[in-house]
């Protein structure tokens, strides 16, 4: 008898056949699905950054001698280059965008991709997801590619976002769909990056850490070969550098972007031959799982979070200190051209003077602030997830407080804050002073600690998210930090009254060491940190404990 | 003072009414079996209890001490294996143990090794490539190891295998002798059976009956088959006995309340064989979910 025979006999007539490939669309759409906050967020944000970069520059540079002094100075200095990468055409407004735009759209761009490789694959797995699809009806391989194809399709959106923005501005539909996919492609190719991690590693988390340390290394040969005079060619060593290579809006060479196609192919071809060869729910890298008990940071929660958090905050001291010391380096390199009207005032926005080394590290400590903060709602996320995974409710079936929990907690993130503002102070200093710089390390420890009533004030509103809104923690953290810093960059440009740009706090904060500590500004966000986190504790403490 | 004593506990999540008025109390050195299938209500009381969530009204106190109110003093005296057993992946066994012990204050070490022997603890293995039932084991060698006076235990033999549920009623008759009172949430009906002295029944988040076994058996039928000489007799109507078939020359009667009615109705006809035995839990369990309905209560 045959097999369809067989089932024939067994399922009763109602139990119809959906469509054969209705599995892996399934996978497909949950691969999309799952990803769709970040990507529509992410998608809007590159619209919105896209646009009002397009309509700022007629507005903040409108001759040509402003356009050439601009190129002669601020275009070519490298603590400028560091984040936005290689200039090539900066006298018009597609090149300037693809410039702005296109250097950091594509680090974020990298970082998504890693993110929806990992998530699709590798968190699927842990969870037993994988496994459960792949007992029903659909071979390993379609499997595999219908995540893929979910993970293309948010690619999709976020190509579509970055289009509609520079053409909503104003810029050619051809020539933006050209950028939107040379600055996109990084995101393919980092997708493969987290397609293969995710069949080395054996565990989301380790996945993520391979992902990042290979996005960390490319984007420092990116630097090297964006700042170093003779390491152009560097940029042909990684996907960030074939982004910029491709030229979008100056002297687009298609061509180049092969280079990034076929890397993703060969990636995403190798993690599919480890896909379909190997057990499910293992990785390739075998971890170890039995060892002698190490019995260090056990003595309480807060200790166990430590130890937990450990590997994440030394990868947080190396990265901000690394960029502090390269920050501090180059901030002696800024050519000192004469600079017209319109572009000082295009300075003054910034609050700062570029022109002096003191000047740039104010300016740089922004993004400081910006990354220290990002990593105090990282650390309200984990406590989340500890709450999450239902860890926290045996924890607290112990003698063991709610409110000593969460203050544990605290410590961690204020800890590793000051932590990280001390480093990046004390390296850009050193930085500095190693070009012979005159900064006082005075002055650069009031940079770091000025970050700190920022950071703080983020912290409490994140863990007021975990307090009144637990399922909503991880969006609220990180999207209220993200929101409040692109719109200090780029409000301004739209226009935006000074009322309705003061709502991010990032707006009251003195660039020091450049400019003034601003106390007021200080004080206040210091006291909105103390009420959020008051109403925080209230209201974890008076709420269910509450699962995924 | 009880162990537990729960009054008018009410929870209410949105529009679904988890628990309605509960009112239990769980003596000292008893042994309780919560019975209720999934979603009646049962883990819902375990973290009303240990003050995990806020009763929407009502109170739950343990040994006295509200432990919405009063968390940490509360848990001093309470050790809890959670339904779920999510525990921290990137620990061992071992050290998950001197972590949680760290964190209570106090262990029983020797019986904590004497623990891991019998249910056959892996100690260096860590949590991530434990199996459900080995992550089971570790809570519950965690919890039996603190030698609090109340276990709370939401379903703590889901996954577990044969030799290990010999283990877990061998370790709960260690912790009765010891005179420790054991909350058993569970629907493993011959589990509750084994070890429980009084049980209490859920259905949709309403205490439906509640007593000893014995107490239980009583108020419930008794189940009465009879084999004839031949077929099967006209048997007069009585009040409180249910007739069912049972093959050809047989019936089964479940009946409620006194017996002799029906046994000198049954004095007149042919029979040849006559068995009559208490319910058993399961029967009384299924007798309050009306399952001849199909319907499981709420």
């Amino acid at each position: 008898m045959g097999a369809s025979a067989a089932s024939a006999q067994l399922a009763p007539e109602h139990v119809r056949a959906r469509s054969p490939h209705g599995a892996a669309a399934a996978i497909g759409r949950r691969a999309f699905a799952d990803g769709r906050v970040r990507t529509f967020s992410f998608a809007t944000l590159l619209a919105f950054i896209a646009y009002v970069n397009v309509s700022g520059y007629a507005h903040s540079f409108p001759t040509l001698h402003d356009r050439l002094t601009f190129v002669r100075s601020f275009g070519d200095d490298a603590s400028v280059r560091l984040f936005y990468g290689q200039p090539y055409d900066l006298l018009h407004v597609g090149g300037y965008v693809a410039w702005r735009v296109g250097g950091t759209g594509a680090l974020f761009a990298a970082a998504w991709g890693v993110l929806a490789a990992v998530r699709a694959l590798r968190a699927e797995e842990d969870a037993g997801r994988w496994e459960l699809l792949l007992a029903g009806a659909v071979r390993r391989r379609d499997a595999y590619l219908a995540a893929l194809a979910g993970i293309g399709a948010g690619w999709l959106v976020l190509w579509a976002g970055l289009w509609l923005g520079c053409v909503g501005g104003g810029l050619a539909a051809g020539g933006s769909a050209y950028f939107a996919l040379a600055a996109l492609t990084p995101a393919l190719a980092f997708a493969g990056i987290g397609a293969l991690a995710s069949q080395l590693a054996p565990s989301r988390r380790v996945a993520l850490e391979l992902g990042m340390v290979a996005l960390a290394v490319f984007f420092v040969l990116r630097v090297v070969a964006d700042t170093s005079s003779g390491a152009g060619w560097l940029r042909w060593a990684t996907p960030l550098g074939w982004a910029e290579e491709a030229r979008a809006f100056a002297d687009p060479r298609p061509l180049v972007l092969l280079a990034p196609l076929a890397a993703t192919a060969a990636l995403l071809w190798a993690a599919g031959a480890i896909a379909l060869r190997r057990d499910v729910g293992s990785g390739l890298l075998r971890e170890h799982d039995r060892r002698a008990p190490r019995t260090r940071l056990l003595s309480s929660p807060t200790a166990q979070a430590l130890r937990g958090e450990r590997g994440s905050l030394i990868g947080w001291l190396v990265g901000v200190g690394f960029f502090a010391f390269v920050i501090g380096v180059i901030s002696t390199t800024f050519q000192t051209a004469r600079l017209s009207e319109s572009i000082r005032r295009e300075l003054a926005r910034f609050g700062a003077s570029l022109l002096t080394p003191s000047g740039i590290l104010g300016f740089y400590f922004l993004f400081f602030m910006l990354a220290i903060s990002l990593f105090a709602c990282a650390q309200v996320v984990a406590a989340r997830r500890e709450e999450a995974g239902q860890q926290l409710e045996t924890l607290l079936s112990l003698p063991l407080g709610r409110r000593r929990w969460l203050a544990g907690r605290l410590a961690i993130a204020i800890g590793g804050s000051a932590a990280l503002a001390l480093l990046a102070a004390l390296l850009a200093w050193a930085g500095a002073r190693s070009q012979g710089a005159h900064v006082s390390l005075a002055d650069m420890l009031g940079a770091g600690a000025n970050c700190l009533p920022t950071v703080l004030l983020f912290l409490g509103l994140s863990v007021l998210a975990l307090g009144a809104w637990p399922r909503a923690t991880t969006g609220i953290a990180y999207g209220l930090v993200s929101l409040a810093f692109v719109w200090q960059l780029f409000g301004s440009a739209l226009g935006a009254p000074s009322w309705l740009l003061g709502v991010s706090p990032f707006h009251h904060v003195g660039l020091v060491p450049a400019q003034q500590f601003k106390a007021l500004g200080a004080v206040l966000m210091c006291a909105l940190a103390a009420v959020a986190l008051v109403a925080a504790f209230a209201l974890f403490e008076r709420r269910d404990l509450t699962g995924e | 003072m009880e162990a537990i004593c729960a009054e008018g506990l009410t929870k209410h999540y949105g529009t679904t009414r988890a628990l309605e008025a509960l009112d239990l109390r769980v003596a000292p050195g008893e042994v309780y079996g919560y019975l209720g299938p999934n979603g009646a209500g049962k883990t819902t009381t375990i973290r009303l209890l240990l003050g995990l969530h806020r009763p929407t009204s009502g109170r739950a106190a343990l040994f006295g001490t509200d432990a919405w109110r009063d968390p940490v003093a509360a848990h001093r005296r309470v050790a809890y294996v959670a339904g779920e057993p999510f525990l921290w992946p990137s620990l061992t066994s071992a050290e998950t143990f001197e972590f949680l012990a760290r964190v209570r204050g106090s262990v029983d070490e020797p019986y904590r090794r004497e623990l891991v022997e019998r249910f056959r603890v892996d100690p260096d293995k860590k949590v991530r490539a434990l199996s459900k039932g080995n992550r089971q084991k570790v809570q519950l060698v965690a919890a039996f190891a603190s030698r609090a006076e109340l276990l709370i235990l939401d379903e703590p033999t889901a996954g577990l295998d044969p030799l290990m549920e010999v283990a877990f009623r061998e370790t709960v008759h260690e912790a009765k002798e010891r005179g420790q009172t054991i909350f058993l949430s569970s629907h493993i009906l011959s589990e509750v059976e084994a070890v429980c002295d009084r049980v209490g029944i859920l259905r949709g988040g309403r205490l439906v009956d509640e007593g000893t076994l014995e107490q239980l058996r009583h108020l419930s039928a008794h189940t009465v088959e009879v084999t004839f000489d031949g077929p099967v007799p006209r048997l007069p109507e009585l009040a409180g006995v249910d007739v069912a078939p049972a093959g050809e020359s047989a019936l089964r009667l479940e009946v409620s309340g006194p017996l002799r009615p029906l046994l000198a109705a049954l004095a007149e006809l042919p029979v040849v064989a006559l068995t009559s035995r208490e319910p058993s839990l399961e029967e009384i369990f299924l007798h309050h979910y009306d399952v001849s309905d199909g319907r499981v209560g709420g």
